[in-house]
C-alpha cells in the first residue's frame, strides 16, 4: 500500500481555531443562550464561508489522494476513479447547491472512497489468510482492521443522512435518500 | 521460555504457558532435545514479533489514510450544525426542530 501524503490535507491552525470557536458557540446557542445565537449568526456569516471553502478543498484533495492510493500506480484506474468521484459529486450536489451542500457532498464522496478502499484492503487480508495459512494475520489485527472499516462505513452513512437533513431543514421540503445505492 | 540452572551447573529448559489466567512452567528437559525445543520456541517467538511489528505498521498506515477524511468529516459536522443552530434549529431527542423565537 503506497504511503499517503497527509501534508496537504490538514486544515491550517487558523481553520482549526475557527472550527473550535464555531463548535463552542454552537454548544452555548443550542443550550438556549440567546447572545451565543447572535454571535453564532455573526460567525456563520463572517467566517464560515471561508472555512467551508477550505474544508471542501481539503475534502476534494483527500478524495483524490485515496483514489491514487486505491489505483496502486495504475494511471488508467486512477483516472477512472477520479471520473467516478466527479460523477458522484455532480449527482449528489446537484445544481445550485450551497457551499455547505458542496462541503457535505465532498464529505460523502471522500468517505465513499475511503470505505471502498478499506473494503478492498480488508478483503485482501482475509484472502491472504485463507490462501496461505503460514502468512495468516492475527485475529486481533483482523478485528482492528474491521473496526476501522466499520467506523468509516458508519460515518459514510451518517454523512448521507446529514446532507439530507440539511437540505430538508433549509428547504422545508421532504427529502428521500436511498443510502444503499452505490 | 527459559533455561534454569538447577543442582549445580546443570541447565534445564522450561516453557511458560498461560492457563486460566495464570502462568505455569512446563519442564522440557536438558541436553540436545531441550536445545532443539528452545530453538523452535525462539523461532516461533521471532516470527510472532515480526508479525506484530508488520501488523502494527500496517494499522498505522491505515489510520494515516483515514485521518484526513475523518478530520474533514468532523469539520463538516461542526459547520453543518453551526449553520442549522444559527438558522434557528435545535436538536431535541436526536431530532432537529425549529427553536421557539
Amino acid at each position: 500500500m503506497p504511503e499517503p501524503d497527509p501534508g496537504a490535507l490538514e486544515p491550517s491552525d487558523e481553520t482549526r481555531k475557527r472550527l473550535d470557536e464555531l463548535r463552542a458557540v454552537s454548544d452555548k446557542a443550542e443550550a438556549g443562550d440567546r447572545e451565543a445565537r447572535r454571535e453564532l449568526r455573526r460567525l456563520v456569516r463572517s467566517s464560515s464561508p471561508e472555512v467551508i471553502g477550505r474544508a471542501s478543498d481539503i475534502g476534494r484533495r483527500a478524495g483524490r489522494m485515496l483514489a491514487k492510493t486505491a489505483a496502486g500506480g495504475d494511471p488508467l484506474t486512477e483516472e477512472a476513479l477520479y471520473a467516478k468521484l466527479d460523477a458522484m459529486r455532480a449527482e449528489i450536489a446537484g445544481e445550485n447547491s450551497t457551499p455547505l451542500e458542496v462541503l457535505l457532498t465532498e464529505r460523502i464522496v471522500s468517505l465513499w472512497m475511503l470505505t471502498a478502499l478499506l473494503e478492498v484492503l480488508v478483503s485482501a487480508q482475509y484472502r491472504k489468510t485463507l490462501s496461505d495459512g503460514t502468512k495468516r494475520s492475527s485475529p486481533s489485527y483482523l478485528i482492528q482492521q474491521s473496526r476501522i472499516l466499520e467506523g468509516a462505513t458508519r460515518r459514510y452513512l451518517a454523512a448521507i443522512r446529514e446532507l439530507a437533513r440539511v437540505r430538508k431543514l433549509q428547504a422545508g421540503a421532504p427529502v428521500q435518500v436511498n443510502v444503499l445505492r452505490g | 521460555m527459559a533455561w534454569e540452572r538447577r543442582g549445580g551447573n546443570n541447565l534445564y529448559y522450561y516453557q511458560s504457558e498461560r492457563e486460566d489466567g495464570r502462568v505455569r512452567k512446563r519442564y522440557i528437559g536438558a541436553g540436545e532435545v531441550a536445545e532443539l525445543v528452545a530453538h523452535a520456541d525462539a523461532a516461533l517467538r521471532l516470527a510472532r514479533e515480526q508479525r506484530a511489528a508488520r501488523e502494527g505498521a500496517e494499522l498505522e498506515r491505515l489510520e494515516a489514510l483515514c485521518a484526513p477524511v475523518l478530520e474533514l468529516s468532523e469539520a463538516a459536522g461542526v459547520l453543518a450544525r453551526a449553520q442549522l443552530v444559527a438558522s434557528g434549529y435545535r436538536r431535541r431527542k436526536g431530532e432537529w426542530r425549529r427553536a421557539r423565537a
